[in-house]
């Protein structure tokens, strides 16, 4: 369990600052760290290119404010029939994708295309949607505590520690798959798909959950985002969102659970040390990306260690 | 209503033909270096904007700019093949990846020197021919001309030239290729530079029709990628008609179905396409 | 019957890899297949292990018809193959690579249960790491199981294929080429590891080019030319069998 360790200290430093900014950062960090950790699972571990996350990071926005609103349940609540959608979604791209054995850019390219779809079909559906103007969230998830009764997450300090718990869960759950024989199976088949399947390994069936797991993860993110910016719309759901990701992703290590977070980090605390106008914070985003994957493959977090262990 | 079928038909064919071109684009890179360049809608897009500057703002004459755009945009792509493909040749994961950094960095810096605000460059050649109650601009007859020529040109010179067949021969099988004194990497080099000027042609002739948004890129190597996919990767005749196809679908659709629709068609297409008949309509590569 | 093959065929294009080729296998039985390069071997061990879907033709195996299935399901059913060019995973280490190969054995110990568990029980990882090590001490491994498996030599990276397939508990299992390139001693470790898989009741068929060593530990020999069989039988009758001679050694041969 030693990387969920290492966020144990995070808890401290609401007590030790009280600087809105850097608790803003590591918000939107820890957020897009649970994205970024899905993808690094379903990429990093499993070895499939997909760009599937980026929708569902948006549909965990758009169909858990749908679902409360319409519904008129809890945040909590409201999660579960989300993450059914996200569940059979899924299980329906990755079946289309995985059953007709699309390799590497096709697979890219067909996640993108359904992608794509579901981010038009957000668009246009204005009833429900409210197409481009998006949504405004003001709902605040709620929770139990003792001695207070139920009390809504409003504010930096209550969403901080919030968020930090969410990825601490997601870590650990992380760490356990990754390191049981399911990431061994996830790492046989990213080396040496073939080899694997002589073995017995079902490489389709380890595909599905990989895709599924990275989706889930998404989608989670994706409601906490929704629900702390106040705002969804159809470009959390953008290829754009999901190429974000990737570079977190590359830019943190590939070979850690929590180099991602790393990545997500710095890619969110950048816009924040560096001024930037929008055209130029997409050309960094493309220069990092190419930087990384040329100078370090490995990441930032592959700088200092060795090489990764599977189990 | 015949009349309005057969006009978007006509338009249809126009974007098609555009959608062709990079299409080709993809073909030839995809068949022969095994990488998809997800950047050639950018290099389409240079040779839109370096067309429109070299007319509108340089005044220089039509042609000339056309043909200075397409140099521009072939040393455009070499220069990014020497800087950042040649080190992805092995790695298709790594190469698509760094395409599409390279996306944002292009998409950033026309957005840069030309803000958003779409440009139109001002008529080259204006009138427009007539046939029954059919009109159709002289600029997109001569755009549908010149594109069908450049990729009848590459198609010949593949049969027929040393250079061609030398390519092909390395698509087919690169050791084999290599060994008999191919120079593997000069050819891999070219072939990349060439698919960069054949968006660059395809972006300054899409200059003198339509107006200019940095976005476009993105738009044309997604619509580049299905045309490519519907016909079969690797197969360079398809290419043009896959085009063709995604443009009569999207203007005959949006003639029935909402304009939401029209970026669907080609997603469907896709899907379609690689679940049921992966090797394309006309049968590729893979 | 324990595998029967029937007219079994692969096309490739224009080209016919296999050619109607029938063979029977009994259980227990070691049999050896041999035929110049290019004759179908490796194909037909391919079509065998699920890595091809046959272009006609059937493949029984204990009755049940396993044409065109896929190589897991095939390798839970007791088929397993190694590879003539040996296939690693990079990066993972000598113990990683047979630990992930006791897939199988690990969905079996678990049975049913297996789906609901991330964390196998305490029990059956220590009963997979006591096969692992067997398997390993067996085939010569032992020592520096922690390297990564890119550090090993040809002759290892072979044995390590052969390893990674015993760990799959094979009730048949296909050997392609595992002899060659290997040195001396090697070829006898691998003798002592395919005697102790004949101990064990495990059924072999072996492909290799050393017709020695397959004549020291085959029951039965099967020679191919072209993707057709043209002879088979015990080890005597085949090698003199004047096809089988003019196959390997040339036309000008025969009668030689």
């Amino acid at each position: 369990m030693s990387a969920a360790w290492l966020l144990i200290p995070l808890y401290l430093v609401p007590l030790v600052s009280h600087n809105e900014v850097l608790l803003t950062i590591l918000i939107f960090t820890y957020i897009l760290g649970i994205l970024a950790i899905g993808f690094n699972i379903v990429f990093g571990y499993a070895g499939q290119l997909t760009m599937f996350h980026g929708a569902a990071f948006g549909i965990g926005g758009y169909a858990t404010f749908l679902i409360l609103s319409k519904l008129g349940i809890s945040f909590w609540l409201a999660m579960l029939p989300m993450f059914a959608l996200v569940l059979i979604l899924s299980m329906l791209v990755g079946w289309v994708c995985f059953k007709f054995r699309l390799r590497e850019f096709y697979f890219a390219v067909v996640t993108l295309a359904f992608a794509e779809l579901i981010r038009l079909v957000v668009l246009n559906w204005n009833d429900v949607t409210n197409g481009t103007l998006g949504l405004l969230v003001l709902d605040k998830p709620t929770i139990w505590w003792p001695g207070g009764g139920v009390i809504k997450i409003d504010g930096t300090v209550p969403w901080y520690l919030m968020t930090l718990t969410a990825l601490g869960a997601v870590t650990v759950a992380s760490q356990l798959i990754v390191r049981s024989w399911i990431g061994r199976n996830f790492a046989a088949i990213r080396l040496n798909e073939e080899l694997a399947q002589t073995l017995g390994i079902n490489t389709f069936r380890y595909k599905m959950l990989a895709f599924t797991i990275s989706n889930l993860f998404a989608a989670l993110a994706g409601a906490l985002f929704g629900f702390y910016s106040n705002y969804i719309e159809p470009a959390q759901l953008s290829i754009t969102q999901s190429l974000d990701a990737i570079a977190m992703v590359l830019l943190g290590g590939m070979g850690s659970i929590l180099g991602p977070v790393v990545g997500a980090f710095l890619l969110t605390g950048l816009p924040h040390v560096i001024e930037f106008s929008a055209e130029l914070r997409a050309a960094t985003y493309g220069a990092i990306l190419i930087l990384v994957i040329l100078l370090m493959p490995r990441g930032v977090v592959g700088l200092f260690s060795r090489w990764r262990h599977v189990s | 209503m015949t009349q309005v079928i057969l006009g978007q038909v006509l338009n249809g064919i126009i974007v098609g033909t555009l959608y062709g071109i990079i299409a080709l684009g993809v073909t030839l890179t995809f068949g022969i270096t095994g990488i998809v360049n997800f950047a050639l809608g950018q290099f389409m897009m240079i040779g839109a904007y370096a067309a429109w500057h070299l007319t509108d703002v340089a005044h220089l004459p039509y042609p000339i700019s056309v043909a200075l755009a397409v140099l521009i945009a072939g040393l455009a792509g070499f220069l990014s093949d020497r800087a950042l493909f040649q080190f992805t040749r092995n790695n298709l994961v790594n190469g698509l990846l760094v395409s599409i950094g390279l996306i944002s960095i292009i998409e950033s810096g026309a957005l840069l020197l030309f803000t958003a605000t779409p440009k139109n460059m001002d008529f080259v050649l204006s009138g427009s021919w007539t046939l029954d109650t059919i009109t159709i601009s002289r600029m997109k007859v001569v755009t549908f001309a010149v594109l069908l020529a450049v990729i009848a040109l590459t198609w010949l010179a593949l049969a027929n030239t040393w250079l061609g067949r030398a390519t092909r021969a390395y698509a087919q099988n690169p050791e084999a290729a290599m060994l008999m004194g191919v120079k593997t990497e000069m050819l891999q080099v070219g072939v990349s530079v060439y698919s960069c000027a054949l968006a660059g042609i395809g972006g300054a002739l899409y200059a003198g029709i339509y107006s200019l948004e940095p976005s476009m890129g993105a738009l044309f190597i997604l619509k580049g990628v299905e045309a490519a996919i519907l016909a079969g990767v690797g197969n360079l005749a398809g290419a043009l008609v896959g085009g063709i196809i995604l443009g009569i679908t999207e203007s005959i659709g949006a003639l029935f179905l909402p304009t939401a629709f029209r970026d669907a068609y080609g997603l469907v297409f896709l899907v379609a396409i690689l679940l049921f008949r992966p090797s394309g309509l006309f049968g590729g590569q893979k | 019957m324990f595998l029967e093959v029937d007219a079994l065929s692969k096309r490739f294009g224009g080209l016919v890899a296999v050619a109607a080729i029938s063979l029977q296998i009994e259980e227990g039985e070691i049999v050896g297949i041999l035929g110049p390069n290019g004759s179908g071997k490796t194909t037909l061990l391919n079509l065998l292990a699920g890595l091809l879907t046959p272009s006609s033709g059937t493949i029984l195996w204990q009755g049940r018809d396993i044409s065109g299935t896929k190589p897991d399901l095939i390798a839970a059913l007791g088929i397993v193959k190694t590879f003539q060019n040996p296939q690693l995973f990079a990066e993972l280490s000598v113990l990683e690579h047979v630990m992930i190969a006791g897939h199988l054995a690990l969905k079996r110990l678990l049975g049913f249960a297996r789906s609901k568990t991330i964390f196998a029980p305490k029990s059956a990882r220590q009963e997979l790491e006591a096969r692992a090590e067997r398997v390993l001490r067996l085939c010569r491994l032992s020592e520096g199981a922690q390297r990564p498996a890119a550090a090993l030599s040809y002759g290892e990276e072979k044995m390590l294929g052969v390893a990674m397939a015993m760990m799959c508990e094979p009730k048949l299992l296909l050997l392609d080429e595992p002899a060659s390139g290997l040195g001396q001693a090697e070829i006898t470790n691998l003798g002592a590891v395919l005697r102790d898989l004949r101990e064990h009741g495990t059924t072999l068929c072996i492909i290799d080019h050393k017709v020695a060593f397959l004549a020291e530990f085959a029951h039965r020999l099967i020679a191919l030319q072209n993707g057709n069989k043209i002879a088979d039988g015990t080890a005597q009758e085949v090698l003199g069998n004047q096809s089988v001679i003019s196959a390997y050694l040339g036309r000008q041969h025969v009668g030689a």
